[in-house]
């Protein structure tokens, strides 16, 4: 639907077919949405086990995290079927940048959503916020338009969100077959920030769970 | 002081719970809308010890009961033993598997069978999911639930519920096992069970930490009771002493409210 909205309607004019630009970004973005929208309440409603049972409370966002990566590499053969009948082809640079592009959506994941689930216990509503507060994110990434579309001044504001960076990642990597390097530096600094955050409120508020459920 | 050989070491110990009239803001919100009022009124809070001051050892292998009234701090002592909240000052060592029956129901979530969470509760305490799945026969059998710990587990009735909690938390193998009044909602014969399996595992050395208003059971379970009393522990000794004093203290009690 927002394929043919966008293709039909704005008449978005790419170098590679616009359905592989869209899914490119689509596709990782959705784990990442998917994986803050589940597991923000994570600890909140898991009252149950969190007061009986002793257990490092970290696998619960984790386990959303990792669950909707796997969803997400399982659906890459379908992004390589159909960039095999573009002109395009994959190459073994894949074999090196998914592996790299994933462990750093996995840390940015983590660090975000132990903040957000942690949060989430004393603040029950922050889980509908992030609802918000995601889908405006998504419309400042370039995700359903490519970053060379944005105006030339424009484009250093886009590249302060340290998601577009990681997007741009994924694309490129998928189109032209090219290995993340330091245009990847935004999204770097935001994952470590992100596990340093997340990672002391998780251990400051920790303790508190059981008692706040 | 040395805890090492101790599987169970409290040392100087006190739990604070903060009290206030105002019940704190859950969500952002309420807490925007309400600012003014957040920033005064939820201030005045007062503290409740739930605990003070707790110094406890209980040796490897060793049968401690709890005893004592309605919210002398009994629950929140095992809860802070099976770290499942963190005591506000004092240190606490561990040394084990510790397996807890805390009140209704171990940690089931009731829209999955009862053998997914057999297995989970498992799994959270250490097991492998190998281990987790090879003790499911033992606690179908130890339950007596058959078919039905395939059945979610919102349908289960309270005893269905006791009876796969204490199956689970005495088939993790545990070396530290914590018991608080659970055993009450069985009937007498799932309850001899019980009790003659935590006979069995005392006798394997397991540690057994029991909170129980059923006196004679402390009596028979135990090497050694204390009585908690408003957080405080005003008794530590043999089980018939301990006892005694506890049941003494109540028949007072009883004499002087028919007087008055």
């Amino acid at each position: 639907m927002l394929f043919v909205a966008l293709k039909t309607f704005i008449r978005i004019e790419t170098e590679n077919p616009y359905y592989l630009v869209l899914l490119t970004g689509l596709f990782p973005w959705i784990w990442f949405q998917t994986s803050i929208l589940l597991a923000a309440p994570s600890f909140a409603h898991n009252g149950a086990l969190i007061k009986k049972i002793h257990f490092p409370r970290f696998v619960l966002p984790l386990s959303t995290v990792v669950n909707n990566g796997v969803h997400f590499i399982l659906s890459l053969p379908i992004l390589v079927l159909l960039i095999l009948f573009s002109d395009s082809r994959p190459s073994v640079n894949w074999l090196l940048g998914i592996p790299v592009l994933t462990v750093v959506q996995l840390g940015m994941l983590m660090g975000v959503v132990l903040l957000v689930a942690s949060l989430d216990v004393f603040f029950r509503d922050l889980e509908h916020l992030v609802e918000v507060f995601l889908s405006l994110w998504f419309y400042v990434t370039p995700i359903i338009y490519p970053l060379d579309l944005v105006p030339d001044k424009w484009q250093p504001f886009i590249l302060i969100n340290p998601l577009a960076s990681l997007i741009e990642g994924w694309r490129s990597l998928f189109l032209e077959n090219a290995l993340p390097g330091l245009e990847l530096w935004p999204a770097l600094l935001f994952t470590v920030a992100a596990l340093v955050v997340g990672g002391g409120v998780f251990r400051r508020l920790e303790g508190g769970f059981a008692d706040a459920l | 002081m040395h805890c090492d050989e101790d599987a169970i070491c409290l040392e100087a110990v006190s739990k604070r719970y903060l009290l206030s009239f105002h019940r704190p803001p859950q969500d952002i919100k309420t807490a925007i809308l309400h600012l003014p009022s957040v920033l005064t009124h939820s201030r005045a809070r007062w503290p409740f010890w739930a605990l003070s001051d707790i110094n406890l050892r209980v040796r490897k292998g060793e049968s401690l009961g709890i005893i004592g009234p309605n919210g002398s701090g009994k629950s929140t002592m095992l809860r802070i033993i099976a770290r499942i909240t963190p005591p506000t000052t004092g240190k606490l060592a561990v040394q084990g598997r510790i397996s807890a029956q805390l009140e209704l129901g171990a940690g089931f979530h009731p829209q999955i069978s009862g053998r997914d969470n057999a297995i989970l509760n498992g799994v959270l305490l250490g097991l492998s999911l190998k281990e987790a799945r090879e003790m499911i026969p033992g606690i179908i059998a130890f339950s007596e639930l058959g078919d039905f710990i395939d059945q979610p587990m919102r349908t289960y009735s309270s005893g269905m519920y006791v009876r796969l909690g204490f199956a689970v938390a005495v088939h993790v193998r545990p070396e530290i096992l914590l018991v608080d009044e659970v055993l009450a909602v069985g009937d007498a014969e799932f309850q001899d069970k019980c009790f003659a399996h935590i006979e069995k595992l005392r006798a394997q050395g397991v540690t057994i930490v029991l909170v129980s208003h059923d006196l004679p059971a402390v009596k028979r379970f135990s090497d050694r009771v204390i009585l908690l009393e408003q957080g405080r522990i005003t008794a530590d000794d043999k089980p018939d002493v301990v006892l005694h004093e506890y049941v003494s203290r109540l028949s007072l009690l009883s004499r002087v409210m028919t007087q008055a």
